[in-house]
């Protein structure tokens, strides 16, 4: 029955091959469920009385990954009056280093390429336009008649020739 | 002769709306720049734990040649205007230099928008979030910075982990040495609080129970403004420099064709 040392937790799986916790009244279920009301329970929540002997009933943590069945009885003193079947082996998650997670896995994104290839280009553009300016200083090689003069501060001014 | 003069005369003028349109732009680019260094969602933390802030460089950069093109387009529209070959020639020599580094700042953004990826923020929550203990004070630091980043993310957002709660459970983390799975089998924050603060089921929050703890991941958080910053600086300054190429182009164009 629940609280004998053959069901206390604290000898869970070692020397007692199954434990009885969660005990409750008929009280505590009500029909119908009060609104409101998480209508779960959670097999691991106390972890204070975990090593506490005096509490065979402890709802402590499972002390590894499993696999675990649970199954519900309905006790009248210490005798079950109804009991479901035992559940399918539930086996729990167990996590992984965290170094195992890749990070150098980013490739370039088309869009950087794009825009890296293309800024080159026009930046050899101008410094090739700026080498050539300065190769030609001051020739007039280039295109001499087109080139115009500044503009004159001084304006013509008109004779009247008598 | 007047069909040159005429068309002479087009060029300056179109050379002078270049000058004022890059003028314009360096300003929004410096504007642009000091509003991502603000910070206004507090992620900084994070990128300075991955030792990889380029990004917040590129918008530093970003500041000094905003300023820098607004005060040379000035020069230049006096250089065009005054048909000074030596005003001209330093405009160009000192837009190449700006050029180049607003280059860099565009490239530098680009590439490291591409480094954030899910799994850097995943590894990097797992390691530091809530470490206890820190090996010398640079460490102390991120740690911190990035504890207190993920808790007001976590809260401000009603998200948890970088994909899911469930990053906590698959994966070992600093924060489950400290705090064992059946007390908290994620942080407090991935709970729904009340007004005050606290949990409003915490069974709940640590059963999953829908609408007691949140089930949506922080990614999108994070990588919204990121995305937003690094694209804001890489194609606004891409733009800027597609239209300062051509000015350029034909401020040299001009600048070969004033008499000597």
């Amino acid at each position: 029955g629940p609280g004998t040392p053959e069901r206390a937790f604290q000898g869970f799986p070692t020397n007692a091959s199954a434990y009885m916790t969660l005990n409750t009244t008929l009280l505590n279920y009500p029909c119908p469920a009060s609104p409101g009301d998480i209508t779960v329970l959670r097999v691991g929540s106390e972890t204070s009385c975990a090593k506490d002997e005096s509490r065979p009933t402890c709802n402590g943590p499972l002390p590894g990954p499993g696999p675990y069945r649970v199954k519900f009885l309905a006790l009248e003193g210490s005798e079950p009056v109804a009991e479901t079947a035992w559940s399918k082996p539930i086996t729990l998650r167990t996590a992984q280093s965290s170094d195992r997670i890749p990070t150098t896995d980013g490739r370039h994104s088309a869009g950087m390429i794009a825009l890296t290839s293309i800024l080159s280009i026009l930046f050899a553009i101008l410094l090739a336009g700026l080498v050539a300016m300065l190769v030609f200083w001051g020739s007039d090689a280039c295109g001499g008649s087109s080139t115009f003069s500044k503009p004159e501060a001084v304006t013509v001014q008109r004779y009247n020739t008598h | 002769m007047a069909k040159s003069d005429d068309g002479i005369r087009i060029l300056q003028g179109l050379l002078v709306f270049g000058n004022v349109v890059i003028a314009m732009c360096g300003i929004a680019l410096t504007a642009e720049c000091i509003f991502f260094v603000s910070d206004p969602h507090g992620l900084y933390p994070l990128l300075e734990a991955t030792e990889n802030d380029d990004i917040y460089a590129a918008a530093w950069i970003g500041i000094f040649v905003g300023f820098a093109f607004f005060a040379l387009s000035i020069l230049g529209i006096v250089g065009v205007i005054q048909s000074s070959r030596t005003l001209l020639l330093v405009y160009i020599i000192l837009m190449l230099i700006t050029y180049a580094f607003e280059m860099a700042s565009c490239i530098t953004a680009a590439t490291q928008r591409d480094f954030l990826t899910p799994n850097l923020f995943l590894k990097q929550m797992l390691e530091m979030y809530q470490k206890s203990e820190t090996v010398n004070n640079n460490d102390k630091w991120m740690t911190e910075g990035v504890t207190k980043t993920w808790d007001k993310l976590m809260l401000q957002n009603q998200c948890c982990g970088v994909q899911g709660p469930s990053d906590w459970q698959e994966y070992m983390s600093a924060f489950r040495h400290t705090h064992n799975d059946a007390d908290f089998p994620w942080p407090r924050n991935c709970c729904v609080m009340d007004a005050q603060g606290s949990p409003i089921n915490l069974d709940g929050c640590k059963l999953g129970v829908p609408g007691y703890y949140n089930s949506n991941g922080c990614y999108d958080a994070i990588s919204g403004p990121m995305n937003t910053q690094a694209w804001g600086v890489a194609w606004f300054g891409f733009a800027i420099l597609c239209w300062t190429f051509c000015v350029l182009l034909g401020t040299m164009f001009y600048w070969s064709r004033i008499e000597y």
